[in-house]
């Protein structure tokens, strides 16, 4: 989801190069009111590990592999400003390094890959833990969390896109946000699985209930809440302009798409909707944020379940002789 | 004679209840080479990260440790870090930089010297280890030969007066660990080696200390120490071949 | 794994190498700038930055297989997303465009970082004054990248030498790639405190 240079126009520059600036620089802040030198070089290893892990080839289908992108990864285990500052370096790097990502793109990748998704999938999970209390509930706010985190940085990606001219909205949303709501299920179990493992060695190193009970405090929600606020402003920058917007000279692409878009935006139940028009909506791209939001509910339901197994398991082997 | 290093019933346990050390109490002076032998878990590291203040966190306390007379508390830190040069175990940790050139420059520069006098202290240092015009290679790169003696110069770089090693000889080829003897030879600096190689310990130290359950359990002549063969037997260790076919006392 | 990997040529010798590293990032950014900025129907800057970048990748000893190779990685990408460009009234003229400036930026950068070790691009960040936390993290990164790639390498050994099994079940695959993932993030927090102590045993002053 690296966008090279040339596909952004002068104004999304800036302001993704703003925000993202605004969101580096507020994480700087709250880690230097920690004070805990220690965490730099551990975010220094954690920034080299990331950039390792999401070289690894997941195989998926016929040659096709996966990647990680990590960004929940390290929000959960290390904080959701290490995880800013994490992602923002591994950015930095491939794109110098690598030319992975323009640099003038750099204020983009960053607020997509670097801000929106460590810091909306950290919101995401804080909030589903607070409302499930169990401990599988961790797990499946987790996988939620990473799958969100996917979905919400490919929709800012297109809101870019769309915001400088380079793509319609109409076409770029269901094509891009729909691929990457399959990639979310990857991204989803990889995580979760990672995690799993993590605190099957260490449980002290994650933000789960342990033993102690009292050892972790839950980080305040205020950031959260901040970053929230920062996120949906971004959202609706890039993002309501165009969905008030359905295309009404492209029913012909649509209808071609239409078939593929809606398996993209379906991909584990077959479709309740007979065709690609919801009735009574309209347009190809309502029907992919609906798609969305049912795809969203149906992921919930499957970290829910995947949780459920993971802990019943752990707790089968703690108890094993 | 100078005491460069004094510890005073040292006592210290990690978070999860493991007690590492239990009232150690042990004076070095100035110019000794000592060696601190025992086997794994005997505390030797954590004695050695208590040398330059690593240990504990938090300073606590009354300071058990005095490194030529100053206490060693978090005040004293930056003193007490250039008096004690310590090479970790393993040279990936120590060698942290991208270069070789930022990696010894790093202590100098922390200590506060001024920019341009490091670089030729760089260079001085990277010859006296006998690794010239090293200063852009990538650490990677090294082999572990090398490596240990990048860790050396950057240490080496800050003057400290007393060298705390451990395992100084792990992972290094017989050509390696000849090299290193020599170097050790001709530093005149204090020098405490906690290691298991204890052909280095016959070689190098005129005083061996040995350390068992984080205690020190035995302290004197090298050659005593190592030819009491029910001593080293009892705290998993052995009496090295170079004195197993040698009678110091004849008979 | 190649050690190498990163910027393979970025320490060999030639004129452009010997440039300082500010100037050529300076250049580069320039470069960026001019081919990003200006519609396509002004020919000119994109022309002249051709012709410099052929000329700089000339001077400076690249091999030009090595260069294809790194830009064909990106290609497809910057093609199907430009493609959705072609999706609208006067559509082809936007994917040109897209296609060529993106392709010169990839080249310019990639020029950029075979000619010019990381390290000293990072000297150029520290002098522009970025964020001291942000220069470290970059440098431990670059330091230990290869050192992780490394571990896992001897994981995927260690796990190949108990593997049996021929017919790779997907998703068993997919979990034992995580649990090395999980290793390497114990092994790199781990790795993380011995480095803090290192660091802290050499007067660092975060």
């Amino acid at each position: 989801m690296h966008i090279p240079d040339g596909f952004l126009d002068t104004k999304t520059i800036i302001a993704t190069s703003l925000f993202s600036l605004v969101g580096i620089g507020r994480a700087l802040k709250v880690l230097k009111t920690q004070m805990s030198p220690r965490k730099v070089p551990l975010m220094g290893l954690a920034a080299a590990f990331i950039f390792v892990a999401q070289m690894i080839n997941f195989p998926v289908i016929a040659g096709t592999s996966g990647h990680l992108l990590g960004a929940v990864l390290v929000a959960v285990l290390l904080g959701p400003s290490e995880g800013i500052l994490v992602m923002s370096v591994v950015l930095i790097v491939q794109c110098f390094l690598f030319a992975d990502g323009g640099v003038l793109a750099l204020g983009a990748n960053i607020f997509n890959m670097g801000i929106i998704a460590p810091m909306g999938g950290y919101a995401l999970y804080r909030l589903v833990t607070a409302g499930i209390k169990a401990d599988y509930g961790k797990y499946a706010a987790v996988a939620f969390a990473a799958w969100a985190s996917t979905v919400l940085a490919s929709v800012c990606c297109v809101g870019e896109l769309a915001w400088s001219g380079t793509a319609r909205w109409s076409i770029g949303f269901p094509a891009m946000t729909g691929i990457h709501m399959l990639i979310g299920i990857g991204e989803a179990l990889i995580t979760t699985f990672v995690l799993a493992s993590i605190y099957k060695a260490r449980p002290d190193l994650l933000p789960f209930k342990d033993a102690a009970g009292e050892k972790r405090e839950a980080r305040p929600l205020t950031g959260v809440l901040i970053y929230g606020s920062l996120m949906l402003m971004g959202l609706v920058l890039f993002v309501l302009p165009f969905a008030s917007r359905w295309p009404d000279g492209l029913e012909k692409v649509a209808a071609t798409l239409g078939f593929d878009a809606k398996a993209l935006a379906q991909p584990m139940v077959p479709s309740p909707l007979p065709e690609y028009r919801v009735p009574g909506i309209g347009s190809l791209p309502l029907a992919t944020a609906l798609a969305g939001v049912i795809g969203a509910i149906l992921i919930f339901v499957v970290s829910l379940v995947l949780a459920r197994i993971l802990t019943r398991k752990s707790n089968r082997e703690r108890h094993a002789p | 004679m100078t005491t460069a290093v004094e510890i005073r019933d040292l006592h210290f346990q990690y978070t999860d209840d493991h007690r590492a050390l239990q009232g150690v109490s042990l004076t070095i002076a100035e110019g000794e080479n000592v060696g601190l032998i025992g086997p794994n878990g005997a505390g030797k590291s954590t004695l050695l990260l208590h040398l330059n203040g690593i240990l504990p966190e938090g300073f606590k306390g009354r300071p058990s440790i005095f490194i030529y007379g100053i206490p060693v508390v978090k005040s004293n830190g930056p003193r007490i870090r250039r008096d004690v040069g310590l090479l970790f175990q393993d040279p990936d940790d120590q060698i942290f930089c991208p270069t070789v050139y930022e990696d010894v420059a790093f202590g100098p520069l922390q200590f506060g010297v001024p920019e341009k006098d490091v670089k030729d202290l760089v260079r001085r240092e990277l010859m006296e280890v006998g690794l010239p015009d090293f200063e852009k290679r990538s650490p990677h790169h090294l082999s572990s030969g090398e490596k240990q003696r990048v860790c050396l110069a950057g240490i080496l770089a800050c003057r400290p007066r007393i060298l705390a090693l451990d395992e100084p000889t792990r992972g290094l080829d017989p050509r390696g660990k000849r090299q290193l003897k020599t170097w050790l030879r001709s530093v005149p600096s204090t020098k405490i080696i906690a290691t298991h190689d204890l052909e280095l310990v016959a070689e190098m130290c005129e005083r061996t200390v040995v350390m068992d359950e984080g205690r020190i359990v035995a302290d004197g002549p090298t050659l005593k120490i190592l030819s009491d063969e029910d001593l080293m037997l009892a705290h998993g260790l052995e009496k090295p071949h170079i004195l197993k076919h040698s009678h110091p006392h004849g008979g | 794994m190649r050690h190498d990997f990163l910027d393979r040529y970025s320490r060999i010798e030639s004129p452009i190498h010997r440039l300082p590293a500010a100037l050529k990032m300076g250049i580069a950014l320039g470069a960026v700038l001019i081919v990003v900025l200006p519609p396509i129907t002004a020919l000119y800057p994109f022309l002249v930055t051709a012709g410099v970048l052929l000329v700089v990748i000339a001077v400076s000893r690249i091999p030009v297989g090595f260069m294809v190779r790194r830009i064909l990685i990106f290609e497809p990408f910057i093609v199907v997303v430009a493609g959705l460009a072609l999706l609208q009234p006067g559509g082809a003229l936007k994917f040109g465009t897209i296609v060529v400036k993106s392709t010169l930026s990839l080249l310019t950068i990639v020029v950029l970082s075979n000619t010019t070790p990381f390290t000293e691009l990072l000297n150029v960040f520290r002098r522009l004054h970025a964020p001291p936390v942000f220069l470290t993290m970059m440098a431990l990164m670059c330091r230990y990248v290869f050192v992780l790639v490394d571990e896992l390498q001897r994981m995927k050994r260690a796990r190949l030498s108990r593997t049996f099994d021929h017919k790779k079940k997907k998703a068993r695959s997919w979990r034992s790639l995580s649990m090395m993932i999980g290793q390497l993030f114990l092994r790199s927090t781990e790795r993380a405190e011995r480095i803090f102590a290192a660091m802290s045993a050499r007067g660092w002053k975060s």
